[in-house]
């Protein structure tokens, strides 16, 4: 019956995202069971960092010589990721060793795992994100967990300086990745960062260095719950640049060629992911030397010349990440920040007062360009912030826009947007031809 | 007298643990807009195990947190400042609370399991849990100031002010309990609201309203304060109160 299904469903469609996954699921709820089958599954959750991960384990399986795929467009909802089983489901059984590399959100994990037991599962950090889409921080870690209970038997690689994640006294074997060394020394906890009180007595974490946000080597000195031991561990960095980072894990040098220290923990996450999935060292350090940014994620676009550097951002952890590695150019660039607020955005905009935009004041901005849908209360962030309200462009036309970014001597422009503005935005230089692939 | 020689010391409560949805934009809003007047402003933080000092502070704020926060914070006012707090707030001090420190200041408040959690008791108002959640832009009408108020309100608890004044009549959204109307409440020169949004970079008369206050409780004497130009605060305003009053005509 479900080999019916999808070879209708592939025949009807060609492309798209979810929507096999709909047609599908509608047809044979269990179909996701069959999709799998043969499959070693690798999961990739948590609030930041999923596709990125989930691209640069896939990168390191392929350039491995192993069958590998991956929804890396980012469709990480349960008929997302149906879809993309179904995209690559084979008549044909072989006996080859097959690798799906799956991005999922946080309250999809126990849908899939109902239906399939993962070789691994990986949770990257928990944020806040879009209160009014997720809820709070432990209801999406209760939600995550409820997803593992499902199936002991997968292995947990897991953030070692996230302190939500730390003994979680599930039957799952788990190895943890973490830094053993602090980006920036004098990073101190931020006094809106999430998680600083101890999950199992409420009193204030303590840290032997932090990275950022709420992550770092923490301990309680009340109750004694302290990080778990690293099996994987950033050791050194050595340089970080507006192109990538070098740095040293586990003893060896490795350049990984996205930047940003959010990056680093990404790459560090995938190596231990590839690392569990027996991949040797010498092919994990090709892989992340070459590896290419995801859609919307640290792209270089060029518009006329000037580098457009796309962030996508989504909430304070993330942009302020985004912003810090803005702050890694010493020469003088063009801003342009776009804020919208439909649903895929959070329809809630109050989280830009929880990003530290006060940071962009130590850069030389030869003009920061404000757009999206809530373009005025971005605007009256940065004037509250203290930036330069004189060199504000509020546009919301993207054709104007892109005149005004043009305009400019800077050759570098750094976009930061949220979810559908990037999308949007992408699509209108698409459209103006500066873009080859829209996906 | 001057503002230039005017202070304001300004009292951040827990922004450790209350601090989701922005609301530390409130504080930037409060000292931006008393700065541009040359009034000199002071930050305390203020958390669990301080003592809080009625007689140090102008404004207090107390924001909204996430449940796991908000139990550690219920716990420590109940402790240690409950009577201060009470005390500073029957003084007719200023003081702002946002959503679950809204809810903090009543009588009690039940979880969605039904348990029944003692308040601090300051204010004659309590709040029951619902079984859905208020999620969306509102806007506001104070009818004894004129003023329009807009935020983004995200609360499963309904609010109950009693004969207490609301901070205005709900035009758009949901408000307090969606039952009356009404959202808000001002007891005093204490304001309450479910808005984040944060609500005072968008509501520019509502802060200086608050600054107003607290300087004339402070110096005994009447203060004006200097306009200033608040072009980007009123168009993000307005576009919430044209988006969110033509969905409503829509609906209608």
């Amino acid at each position: 019956m479900s080999k019916i299904i999808l070879k209708l469903s592939r025949f009807l469609f060609k492309g798209g995202t979810s929507f096999p996954g709909i047609v599908a699921l509608k047809l044979d709820k269990k179909i996701l069971r069959t999709l799998a089958d043969g499959w070693n599954v690798i999961l990739v959750t948590g609030t930041n960092g999923k596709t990125t991960t989930t691209s640069m384990v896939y990168t390191m399986l392929k350039d491995n010589g192993k069958k590998a795929i991956s929804n890396s467009t980012g469709a990480n909802m349960y008929a997302g990721i149906v879809a993309c089983f179904i995209a690559n489901y084979s008549f044909r059984k072989t006996d080859d060793e097959k690798y799906a590399v799956i991005e999922v959100d946080e309250a999809n994990v126990k849908f899939i795992t109902e239906m399939v037991s993962p070789k691994i599962i990986s949770v990257t950090n928990l944020f806040r994100d879009q209160l009014d889409r997720y809820g709070e921080l432990y209801t999406t870690l209760n939600k995550i967990l409820e997803g593992i209970e499902k199936t002991p038997s997968a292995k947990l690689v897991l953030n070692g300086d996230e302190s939500l994640l730390g003994d979680l006294g599930l039957a799952n074997d788990a190895v943890y990745f973490g830094f053993n060394t602090p980006i920036d020394e004098s990073a101190k906890v931020e006094v809106n960062a999430d998680a600083k009180f101890c999950k199992k007595c409420k009193s204030p974490y303590k840290y032997y260095f932090l990275t950022y946000n709420h992550l770092g080597s923490f301990y309680c000195d009340v109750c004694g719950y302290e990080r778990p031991a690293l099996r994987y561990s950033l050791d050194k960095v050595e340089e970080l640049t507006p192109d990538g980072s070098l740095v040293e894990i586990n003893g060896n040098q490795y350049y990984i060629n996205v930047p940003g220290a959010y990056n680093i923990y990404n790459a560090l996450c995938a190596f231990a992911i590839a690392t569990e999935l027996g991949i040797e060292n010498e092919s994990i350090f090709d892989s992340l030397k070459s590896q290419k940014s995801s859609f919307g994620r640290q792209e270089v676009i060029d518009i006329g010349g000037k580098k457009l550097r796309i962030i996508l951002v989504k909430n304070p952890a993330g942009y302020n990440q985004a912003i810090d590695t803005v702050s890694l150019e010493d020469q003088r660039i063009g801003l342009v920040l776009m804020l919208n607020d439909n649903y895929a955005d959070g329809r809630d905009v109050s989280w830009i007062w929880d990003v530290k935009f006060e940071k962009f004041s130590g850069l030389d901005l030869e003009r920061i360009f404000i757009s999206g849908i809530r373009l005025y209360d971005m605007a009256l962030r940065l004037k509250l912030g203290g930036l330069p309200v004189d060199k504000f462009v509020i546009e919301e036309d993207y054709d104007k826009l892109l005149k005004g970014i043009k305009s400019i001597e800077s050759d570098t422009v750094y976009l930061l947007a949220t979810y559908t503005a990037m999308i949007s935005f992408r699509k209108f230089l698409s459209t103006k031809g500066y873009l080859k692939e829209l996906w | 007298m001057d503002n230039k020689e005017m202070e304001l010391n300004i009292c951040h409560l827990y922004p450790d643990l209350l601090n989701v949805y922005g609301d530390m934009g409130n504080i930037l809003a409060l000292k931006y807009r008393s700065e541009k007047r040359g009034i000199k402003v002071s930050i305390s933080n203020v958390s669990v195990g301080d003592s809080f000092n009625p007689a140090d502070y102008d404004i207090v704020f107390l924001g909204g947190g996430q449940d796991y926060e908000q139990s550690i914070v219920s716990k420590d006012l109940t402790d240690t400042k409950k009577y201060a707090l009470g005390e500073y707030i029957e003084e007719g001090k200023v003081l702002l609370a946002i959503c679950g420190g809204y809810q903090l200041l009543g009588k009690y408040y039940t979880t969605p399991e039904g348990e029944k959690l003692p308040g601090l008791e300051i204010l004659d108002l309590y709040t029951e849990s619902g079984s859905t959640r208020f999620i969306g832009n509102t806007v506001i009408y104070n009818e004894e100031s004129k003023e329009t108020y807009v935020g983004f309100e995200n609360h499963s608890g309904r609010t109950y002010i009693g004969k207490m004044k609301p901070l205005g009549k709900v035009v758009a959204g949901y408000g307090n309990n969606g039952e009356d109307g009404y959202e808000g409440c001002i007891y005093k020169n204490t304001y309450c609201t479910y808005f984040h949004g944060s609500l005072l970079p968008k509501n520019p008369e509502l802060a200086d309203r608050l600054i107003k206050t607290a300087l004339e409780m402070k110096y005994e004497e009447p203060v004006i304060l200097e306009p200033l130009d608040d072009k980007i605060e009123l168009q993000a305003k307005e576009f919430i109160i044209k988006r969110e009053c033509k969905k409503d005509q829509a609906k209608a």
